[in-house]
C-alpha cells in the first residue's frame, strides 16, 4: 500500500465557505445571481483602450513556477500545482497564438533551488511537454526568487526584456539581498510581474513597483487564468527602447516526397541541441541566409542567427497593434430593432447588446467576445466593405 | 485647501481630507468654543494629530485673546518629533497661502540628555547623568565660584545663553529638537534652557506628559504657562496610570542605604559650613522663619499651575520650628529614616492607610504630621544652602522627603503597602515599601483646573464614560468617531474554539491546560502558513508567554512555526523599547514573527495580521491593584469587574490596532479567547472595530479562521487606488461641501 496519505478526499480538505459569493435575491432564489455570475465571467474582459502605444511585438519573456511545499495547497482544485499547471499550459498555447514572433522559458523553483525547466524557444510544442512532465513532481521546500531571477538575469546578452512569476509561498530563501538584484533588474530594463497566489507579500510588491510589471493576487481559478491571460497580450514597450530594424528571413517550405530521388532525409538545425527525438526527415523550412534546416517555424537560425519567420505568423500579430474597438454595450430593454445576433442569428437573451461602432450592427456575447478574441475583426464592417 | 468650521476658516495642508478628520474638527471647535474638557477617540492612522494642529492653530489665528497657547503632550520622544514635522507642513501651507511672515514660535521641549550640545556631557548615555553633570556646570553657586576662580569649569553655553539669550526672544518658526540643537549651536547658546525659558511665550509647545503631570517637573517646568491654553494629551489611552506613576513611591532597601549616606553627607557638609560660613544658615532660617509667602503671593495672583507636592496649607504657614535648623532637619530625617529602616524588617504583608501610618509613626518616634509636610520643601531649601552641585547623588533623600510630604498631606487615594518579598519568590528577601497613589485625579486635577480647555484623545479610549469618572472632570465633549473606508480593511476574527472543539481561553483555571495550549500553537501555526509579512502575537503576561512558548517547543510547534516565519521573541529589559514603551511597561509582552525575506534584518515590516493570545487581564494578585479597586469601587462606584475588563479590553485594543497605520494599509485582528465574543467585552472594544465585527466572525474554530483569513488576504491584495476612495473615504474640497456628504459626516460622530 501507498504509504502517503492521499489528501484528495474532499472530506479532509479545510474547512472553505463556498455559499460565500452567492447571495439571495427579493424572492429568496439564488437564480438571479448565478446568472449575474455567469454574465460577470463571460464579460470580465478589460479594455484597455491604450490607443497609440508602442508595442514589444518581440517578446521574451520567461515564466518562473514556484514549485515549493505551499504549492500543495487544495484551495484550488485539484492543488494548486496542477491547477497553476493546467493553466500554463493554457497560457503557453495562447501566448503562441497571440505572439508568433515571440519567446518563452519556464522556469521552476523549489527546495532552495531554481531549475531551468526549458529554454527560451519559440515552440510551443516543447514547452507543453516539460509543463506534463512537472505535473508528477512532488513539491518540497521553500522557493527561492533570487535564485530563479538570478538564473534568468545574469546571462546577459539576451534580450529577455520580462519576467512572469507565479509564487505561492509567502516566503523565499535567498542567498544574497535580493534588493540588489532588484536593482540589477531595474538596470537591465527587466519587467518582473507577479501572480500571487496566497497573499500580498512585501518584496513581491517591492519587486514589481520597482521594475514597472503589475502585481495581482488571485481571489479564485477563474480569476487566475484572467490574471494569466492579461499577460498574453504584449505590453507597452518603454519608450527608452530604440527603435530597431530587424532582419527576418521567411523559408520556402520544400516539400520533398520519398518518390523523388535527389531528395536525402536530413537532420533538422533545431535538433542539433536537443536530445529528444532526433528524427530525419526530408522537407523543410531552409534558411534564406545559409541554408539550414529548420523544420518548425519560428525560430531563429542557429548558423547564421537570423529570425525565420512565416508571412502568417507576422500577420497574426498585426492585430496587437490595430485592435479592435471595444462594442458599445446597452441593455436590452433600451434596446430597439431586431433581436437577433449579426454574427450567429441567434434570438438576443442577455441582459445586454453589443453594437460596433462603425458599422453599428448589433451582437451578442458570446460573439462579441469571440470577435474580439479571435477574430479580430467585425464581421458588420467585412461585410459593408465588400458590399460598397 | 480651506475649510470652514462652523464659522471659522481653517487652513489645511493637505488636498484631501478624511470625513473623519472634517468632524473630529467639528468637535474640537465646539469643545474650544465652551471652554470646557473633552474627551475624543478616533481611530489611528486617520490623520488625528493634522485636525488636532490645524484648527487649533486656525483657531488661535482667529482668536489670539481666547487661546494663546496650545500645549500639545505626547509620550515618547519620535512621537514628539512627528507632530513638530506635521506642524511644520502646516506652517509652509500657511505662508504658502497668505505670504505673511510666519509669526508663530512653536517648539519642542524635551529632558537635556535630548537636547544637551555640551561636547562632554552630552557624550553621557543616561539620562540622570546628563541632567546631573549639566547641574554641577551651571548651578547658580558653581557660576559664582567661577567668578573669583577661573578654573571652576561652567558650560560656556549656559554662560551664553545667561548674558545674551535670556533677553533675546528666540525668532518665530518652528523648531523640533534638532533645530534647537543647531540654533543652539549656532548661537552658542544652550538650547534646553534656551527652550525652556522660550516655552513662555512660544505659541506652541510640544512637549512629554512628564512635564505636566509629574508634579516635580511640572513644578520646574509647566508652572507659569498662561491659563488661557489648550491641553492635548495624545494617545491617552494610559493617562491614568501615567498620573498614579507620577504621584506612587517605591522605597527598597536600597533606596534607604542610598539616603542614609545622602544624609551622612548632608551633616558633614552642614558642619563644614558651620565652621567656614555660619552666616550663610543664619540667612537660611531667617527665609524659613518669613514661610513660604513668596511662593502663596504667586499662587493666589494665579500666577503658577499649582503643585499637588506643594500643598495650600503649608504655603500660609511658616517652616515648623523643629526642622528649622539645619541639624535639627537632618536630625529629623535621620530619625524618620530610622523608622523606615524598621518598618521593612517585617515578615508579613502590611497594608494601611496614610493615617494609620501617621499615627504609628507619632508613637514609635514621635514624628508630627506637620513637619513631614514640609520634608520637601526643607530639602529643596536645604540642598540649595548647602550649595551642593551634583543633584543626581540625592535622588533618594529626594525621594523620601517627598514621601514623607505626600504621605502626611493627603488622607485619602494613597495606600501603603509594605511587602516583605515578591509574590514569586517568597524566601528570598527583598522589602519594598510601596507608596502607592490610587486616585489618578490628584495630579491631574491642577491641570483640569489651571487650563481653560483640555483635550484627551487617542485611537482607542473605549469605553469613554470611564475616563472622566477616573480622572474626575467633566467634559463638554465626549465622542466617539469611526473610521469611513472605501473598503473594509480590518477584519477583527474572534477565534473560540479548536478544531477539536476545545474552547481556547487564557482563564486562570485552563490557562496550564495542554489542550488550550495545544490549540493557541495551532492556531499561530496556521496563520503563519497563511499571512504574508510579519504577523504579531501578543500575550496576556511575560510569565504566561515564557510558559506557553516553552511547551511550544517541547511539542514541536515552535519548530513548524519556524518553517514558515522568523520567530523574534521579546524580553522584557527595554532592549526593544519602542515597542514595549507604547504598550506601557505594565502586563504586556510581544512576541513577533517576522517573515525570512532575505536574511538581512527586516528593516520595516508591516505585520497584516495581529494575535492577541487570551484576555490581557493585569495580575489580579497584587496588592496594589486591589487597593486601587477597593478605591474606585468606593470613591466612583465603578465596579472591581468594570474596571478590569475595562482595562484588559484597551490592552487588547492597543495591541490590535497596532494592525493598522492608515486607510490603504489593511490587517487581521485576531482574537483568540472565548471570552471575547460576550457582549460585555464585545462592547467594550472601539467603536470603529466593534463596527466590523460581525456575528458570523464571533466564536470562530482555528479552520474558520484560517479559511476567513485567506479570503481576506485575497481580496485585500487586488489593487486599491486613491481614486476608488475618493468620495467615499477621502474628500475634495468639493466633495465635502455637497450636502449629503455633509448629512453622512454627522453621523460619523457618536457623542455620548
Amino acid at each position: 500500500m501507498d504509504e502517503e496519505p492521499e489528501r484528495a478526499k474532499r472530506w479532509e480538505g479545510g474547512y472553505e465557505r463556498t455559499w460565500e459569493v452567492l447571495k439571495e435575491d427579493e424572492s429568496g432564489s439564488l437564480k438571479a445571481t448565478v446568472e449575474d455570475i455567469l454574465f460577470q465571467a463571460k464579460r470580465k474582459r478589460v479594455f484597455e483602450g491604450h490607443g497609440q502605444v508602442r508595442l514589444g511585438m518581440m517578446r521574451h519573456l520567461f515564466v518562473i513556477i514556484d514549485s515549493s511545499r505551499s504549492m500543495e495547497d487544495q484551495d484550488l482544485k485539484p492543488n494548486r500545482l496542477t491547477s497553476t499547471l493546467k493553466l500554463m499550459e493554457f497560457f503557453v498555447e495562447e501566448y503562441f497564438d497571440q505572439n508568433p514572433i515571440s519567446q518563452i522559458g519556464i522556469i521552476t523553483t523549489k527546495n532552495k533551488r531554481a531549475e531551468k525547466l526549458t529554454d527560451l524557444a519559440g515552440n510551443p510544442k516543447k514547452h507543453l511537454a516539460a509543463l506534463k512532465k512537472v505535473v508528477d513532481s512532488t513539491c518540497v521546500g521553500e522557493p527561492s526568487l533570487y535564485n530563479s531571477l538570478n538564473c534568468v538575469a545574469l546571462p546577459s546578452g539576451t534580450e529577455i526584456k520580462e519576467i512572469l512569476v507565479i509564487f505561492s509561498s509567502l516566503t523565499t530563501c535567498d542567498p544574497a539581498n535580493i534588493y540588489e538584484l532588484i536593482k540589477t533588474l531595474n538596470a537591465l530594463k527587466i519587467r518582473v510581474s507577479v501572480i500571487g497566489l496566497s497573499a500580498e507579500v512585501r518584496v513581491c510588491t517591492i519587486l514589481t513597483r520597482e521594475t514597472g510589471g503589475s502585481y495581482n493576487v488571485i481571489l479564485d481559478e477563474s480569476h487566475f487564468k484572467e490574471l494569466l491571460m492579461l499577460h498574453v497580450k504584449p505590453p507597452p514597450a518603454s519608450s527608452s527602447s530604440e527603435c530597431s530594424l530587424i532582419r527576418m528571413g521567411f523559408p520556402q517550405h520544400v516539400i520533398a516526397s520519398m518518390s523523388d530521388q535527389d531528395a536525402k532525409p536530413s537532420f533538422s538545425m533545431s535538433h542539433l541541441d536537443s536530445t529528444g527525438e532526433p528524427g530525419l526527415t526530408l522537407g523543410g523550412y531552409y534558411c534564406p541566409q545559409c541554408r539550414a534546416k529548420y523544420t518548425e517555424l519560428p525560430v531563429e537560425c542557429k548558423v547564421c542567427g537570423l529570425t525565420l519567420v512565416s508571412a502568417p505568423h507576422l500577420a497574426r500579430s498585426f492585430h496587437h497593434l490595430f485592435p479592435l474597438e471595444a462594442f458599445q454595450e446597452t441593455p436590452l430593454e433600451e434596446y430597439e430593432g431586431e433581436r437577433f445576433c449579426e454574427a450567429c442569428q441567434g434570438e438576443l437573451k442577455d441582459k445586454s447588446v453589443f453594437t460596433c461602432l462603425a458599422c453599428k450592427k448589433v451582437f451578442c456575447v458570446e460573439c462579441d467576445l469571440f470577435i474580439h478574441d479571435t477574430l479580430h475583426c467585425c464581421p458588420g464592417c467585412m461585410q459593408t466593405d465588400r458590399t460598397s | 485647501f480651506r475649510l470652514n468650521i462652523d464659522g471659522l476658516l481653517v487652513c489645511f495642508p493637505y488636498d484631501y481630507i478624511y470625513p473623519e478628520q472634517y468632524s473630529y474638527m467639528l468637535e474640537l471647535k465646539r469643545t474650544l468654543d465652551a471652554k470646557g474638557h473633552g474627551v475624543l477617540e478616533m481611530p489611528s492612522g486617520t490623520g488625528k494629530t493634522i485636525s488636532l494642529l490645524s484648527l487649533i492653530v486656525a483657531y488661535q489665528k482667529a482668536y489670539p485673546l481666547e487661546v494663546t497657547k496650545l500645549i500639545y503632550c505626547s509620550r515618547t520622544v519620535p512621537e514628539i518629533e512627528k507632530v513638530v514635522e506635521e506642524l511644520k507642513k502646516l506652517m509652509d501651507y500657511y505662508t504658502k497661502q497668505t505670504e505673511a511672515k510666519n509669526d508663530f514660535l512653536a517648539l519642542a521641549l524635551s529632558s537635556r540628555k535630548n537636547l544637551c550640545i555640551h561636547p562632554e556631557v552630552s557624550s553621557l548615555r543616561f539620562g540622570k547623568e546628563v541632567d546631573g553633570k549639566c547641574h554641577s556646570l551651571t548651578a547658580s553657586y558653581i557660576r559664582a565660584q567661577h567668578h573669583c576662580n577661573p578654573s571652576q569649569p561652567v558650560c560656556q553655553f549656559y554662560e551664553e545663553f545667561d548674558a545674551v539669550g535670556r533677553q533675546v526672544l528666540i525668532p518665530p518658526g518652528i523648531y523640533n529638537l534638532n533645530d534647537l540643537k543647531d540654533f543652539g549651536r549656532r548661537k552658542g547658546w544652550c538650547p534646553y534652557f534656551l527652550a525652556r525659558s522660550s516655552i513662555l511665550h512660544a505659541n506652541i509647545v510640544v512637549y512629554s506628559y512628564n512635564y505636566l503631570l509629574d508634579p516635580k517637573i511640572a513644578d520646574l517646568v509647566s508652572k507659569e504657562l498662561a491659563k488661557k491654553s489648550v491641553v492635548v494629551f495624545d494617545e491617552a489611552h494610559n493617562i491614568d496610570n501615567v498620573c498614579i506613576d507620577s504621584m506612587s513611591v517605591n522605597i527598597t532597601r536600597r533606596t534607604l542605604d542610598r539616603c542614609q549616606t545622602n544624609v551622612e553627607t548632608l551633616q558633614n557638609t552642614i558642619s563644614r559650613i558651620k565652621e567656614t560660613d555660619a552666616a550663610k544658615l543664619q540667612e537660611e532660617y531667617r527665609r524659613l522663619v518669613e514661610g513660604l509667602t513668596e511662593a502663596n503671593v504667586a499662587r493666589e495672583t494665579d500666577m503658577y499651575l499649582s503643585n499637588p507636592v506643594l500643598p495650600d496649607e503649608i504655603l500660609q504657614e511658616a517652616v515648623p520650628g523643629s526642622i528649622r535648623t539645619a541639624e535639627h532637619f537632618v536630625g529629623f530625617m535621620k530619625r524618620f529614616l530610622e523608622y523606615l529602616k524598621a518598618r521593612l524588617r517585617i515578615h508579613h504583608v502590611v497594608q494601611e492607610s496614610t493615617p494609620q501610618f501617621l499615627k504609628d509613626i507619632y508613637e514609635k518616634v514621635c514624628i508630627d504630621r506637620k513637619p513631614l509636610r514640609f520634608c520637601a520643601e526643607r530639602l529643596r531649601s536645604l540642598l540649595r544652602t548647602l550649595e551642593i552641585a551634583d543633584i543626581a547623588d540625592f535622588s533618594a533623600i529626594t525621594l523620601i522627603s517627598h514621601f514623607a510630604t505626600l504621605v502626611s498631606t493627603y488622607n485619602k487615594g494613597f495606600t501603603i503597602i509594605i511587602e516583605p518579598f515578591e509574590d514569586r519568590t517568597p524566601t528570598i528577601a527583598n522589602p519594598v515599601l510601596h507608596f502607592s497613589c490610587m486616585d489618578p485625579s490628584i495630579a491631574i486635577k491642577p491641570v483640569f483646573g489651571r487650563f481653560q480647555s483640555v483635550i484627551i484623545t487617542s485611537g482607542t479610549l473605549s469605553p469613554l464614560d470611564i475616563y472622566p469618572r477616573i480622572l474626575d472632570f467633566r467634559p463638554v465633549t465626549v465622542a466617539s468617531f469611526t473610521m469611513t473606508l472605501a473598503r473594509t480593511c480590518l477584519c477583527p476574527l474572534i477565534v473560540g474554539r479548536g478544531n477539536d472543539q476545545v474552547a481556547m481561553t487564557s482563564k486562570f483555571e485552563t490557562r496550564e491546560d495542554f489542550a488550550v495550549i495545544r490549540n493557541y500553537g495551532n492556531l499561530l501555526l496556521e496563520m503563519s502558513a497563511i499571512v504574508p509579512d510579519g504577523i504579531v502575537a501578543f500575550f496576556t503576561s511575560y510569565i504566561y508567554m515564557e510558559n506557553i512558548v516553552a511547551s511550544w517547543y517541547e511539542q514541536g510547534i515552535l519548530e513548524n512555526i519556524q518553517r514558515n516565519k522568523l520567530i523574534f521573541i521579546e524580553t522584557q529589559d527595554a532592549a526593544e523599547t519602542s515597542m514595549a514603551l507604547m504598550l506601557n511597561k505594565n502586563k504586556i509582552s510581544c512576541k513577533r514573527l517576522f517573515i525570512s525575506f532575505s536574511f538581512q534584518p527586516p528593516v520595516h515590516h508591516y505585520g497584516r495580521a495581529v494575535i492577541v493570545f487570551g484576555v490581557p487581564y493585569v495580575y489580579t494578585q497584587s496588592r496594589i491593584l486591589k487597593a486601587r479597586l477597593e478605591y474606585l469601587r468606593d470613591q466612583f462606584q465603578i465596579r472591581e469587574n468594570d474596571f478590569l475588563t475595562f482595562d484588559a479590553m484597551r490592552h487588547a485594543a492597543q495591541c490590535v490596532g497596532r494592525a493598522i497605520r492608515g486607510k490603504t494599509d489593511y490587517g487581521l485582528m485576531i482574537f483568540a479567547d472565548k471570552r471575547y465574543a460576550r457582549a460585555d467585552k464585545r462592547g467594550k472594544l472601539p467603536r470603529w472595530i466593534q463596527e466590523h465585527l460581525t456575528d458570523g466572525s464571533l466564536n470562530l474554530t482555528i479552520d474558520e479562521t484560517v479559511q476567513l483569513g485567506k479570503h481576506f488576504l485575497r481580496q485585500m491584495a487586488q489593487p486599491f487606488r486613491q481614486e476608488d476612495q475618493l468620495g467615499l473615504s477621502l474628500l475634495t474640497l468639493e466633495q465635502l461641501q455637497s450636502e449629503d456628504m455633509l448629512q453622512k459626516i454627522a453621523q460619523i460622530a457618536q457623542q455620548l
